[in-house]
């Protein structure tokens, strides 16, 4: 393991592909973070750095409904890749009508697959506008992971378009995603 | 806050007023004042520690004789702009502590900090690899502690940046350094005092990236010949590959650590 600092040249023969946190400038490989780099030399160069960073297309992200309009959903977006933004940071996030499923996508309705609070899983398919990033559940493993009654308790799914509450044993509708041991 | 004290309906006299001065003004000695413990050539000692700003993404502390200064870095985050933009943006705050100068400082925002701000800016911005950060702003804040002269800040500013921005992981091009030179006549002193600066024909600040060799940054104020400019460059230069070590060093043994 060798230790690079920014602007440091890479010692590798011929690099094919490029990893993060490395860049070619003029015909040399250089590095662009401070951290190791491994040094088996038919790996692709990389730095790689546990960090939070801001979603890109195609980044698995989870976050928190805070609106709906019949149109969208917005989604506050606490975590991307497995790495959990600082608090206070999130980034906005939007589900459109035509990305919450892949099946029957005219006849969705935004109220009867989130409510305010439940926290979903979904996939970043574009950087979107201004003002939040765009992001899709139409696949099994994305959707609700997690939501809460109207009595209050955390409801478990029973199918892909429904959850049920333990306390009231009341059916409410939500698109949820396949839990990941099944 | 207290209820603006500015009232239109009265005469407002300045917010602090200082006794004039009625002696004539001292005569401006012809050389400088022999620096002690140090040679034209070289400058003050560095301390510079990575990581102690524990709620940043990323911070250093700088200290270089009588000035020091702290620098945080935060984010990326989310861009409060309304217009889309396919790079990011670096946002650089300055602000002097009201203990930091000889005379007690507002703790307002006025100009001075803006054009220290706009100065660090321009030497940071080129080694920053925005294209990576779309939609996201990168947020530097710096905070004067002690301050001996505005050039040495301009330069610990820039320092402190860059090492805060690689302690973030944030993605950089090179490592930027930085250092200022002061002339008089014939004399070139390199990284002066705010004394040196205050009697001096003009000043000079480099920033560059030693690891890249190019320069980012050349601020230049005063009257001075564009031989003497080039040859204060040069020098600057020199001694930014000696501040560069001093980066490598504080990094790399920040990494062994933990």
């Amino acid at each position: 393991m060798t230790f690079l600092l920014p602007g440091q040249p890479v010692p590798v023969r011929t690099p094919t592909t490029i990893g993060p946190g490395v860049y070619l400038k003029h015909g040399q490989l250089r590095a662009s973070l401070a951290g190791t780099l491994a040094d088996d030399p038919n790996q692709t160069p990389a730095i790689h750095r546990q960090r939070p960073h801001p979603p890109a297309p195609n980044s698995l992200i989870l976050g928190t409904v805070t609106r709906l309009s019949p149109l969208h959903a917005v989604v506050a977006i606490s975590v991307v890749d497995g790495i959990p933004l600082p608090a206070g940071e999130e980034f906005m996030g939007m589900i459109r009508t035509q990305d919450i499923r892949a099946t029957e996508r005219d006849k969705v309705k935004t109220t009867d697959c989130f409510r305010g609070g439940d926290v979903v899983k979904g996939l970043v398919i574009s950087l979107g506008d201004a003002r939040s990033y765009y992001i899709t559940t139409a696949r099994n493993d994305l959707g609700v992971i997690f939501a809460t009654s109207e009595a209050g308790a955390t409801m478990e799914p029973v199918s892909w378009q429904e959850m049920r509450c333990p306390i009231t044993g009341r059916i409410e509708k939500r698109k949820c995603a396949k839990p990941e041991n099944l | 806050m207290a209820q603006n004290p500015f009232d239109r309906r009265r005469i407002n006299g300045p917010e602090e007023s200082f006794l004039p001065v009625f002696e004539p003004g001292q005569e401006r000695p012809t050389t400088w004042n022999a620096r002690c413990g140090r040679q034209s050539t070289d400058i003050r000692q560095i301390f510079l520690q990575p990581g102690l700003i524990s709620q940043a993404n990323g911070s250093a502390y700088i200290e270089t004789e009588k000035t020091k200064l702290a620098c945080a870095v935060y984010g990326p985050r989310q861009s409060k702009s309304t217009t889309y933009s396919e790079k990011g943006k670096l946002n650089i705050e300055v602000k002097f502590a009201p203990f930091s100068c000889t005379r007690r400082r507002y703790p307002l925002h006025d100009a001075e900090d803006r054009s220290l701000a706009v100065a660090i800016h321009q030497s940071i911005a080129s080694s920053v690899r925005l294209e990576l950060f779309p939609k996201s702003t990168i947020d530097v804040f710096i905070t004067i502690i002690e301050n001996d002269g505005i050039e040495g800040c301009v330069a610990s500013g820039a320092i402190a940046a860059s090492t805060a921005l690689a302690d973030a992981g944030i993605e950089m091009f090179g490592l930027v350094t930085s250092c200022s030179a002061a002339v008089r006549g014939d004399d070139i002193r390199l990284d002066p005092t705010e004394e040196e600066t205050n009697t001096s024909d003009g000043v000079v600040v480099v920033a560059c990236m030693p690891a890249l060799s190019s320069i980012t940054n050349v601020w230049q104020s005063g009257r001075i010949t564009a031989e003497v400019t080039l040859r204060c460059m040069e020098m600057c230069q020199d001694r930014c590959i000696d501040i560069h070590s001093v980066i490598a060093h504080s990094l790399s043994s920040m990494n062994k650590a933990p």
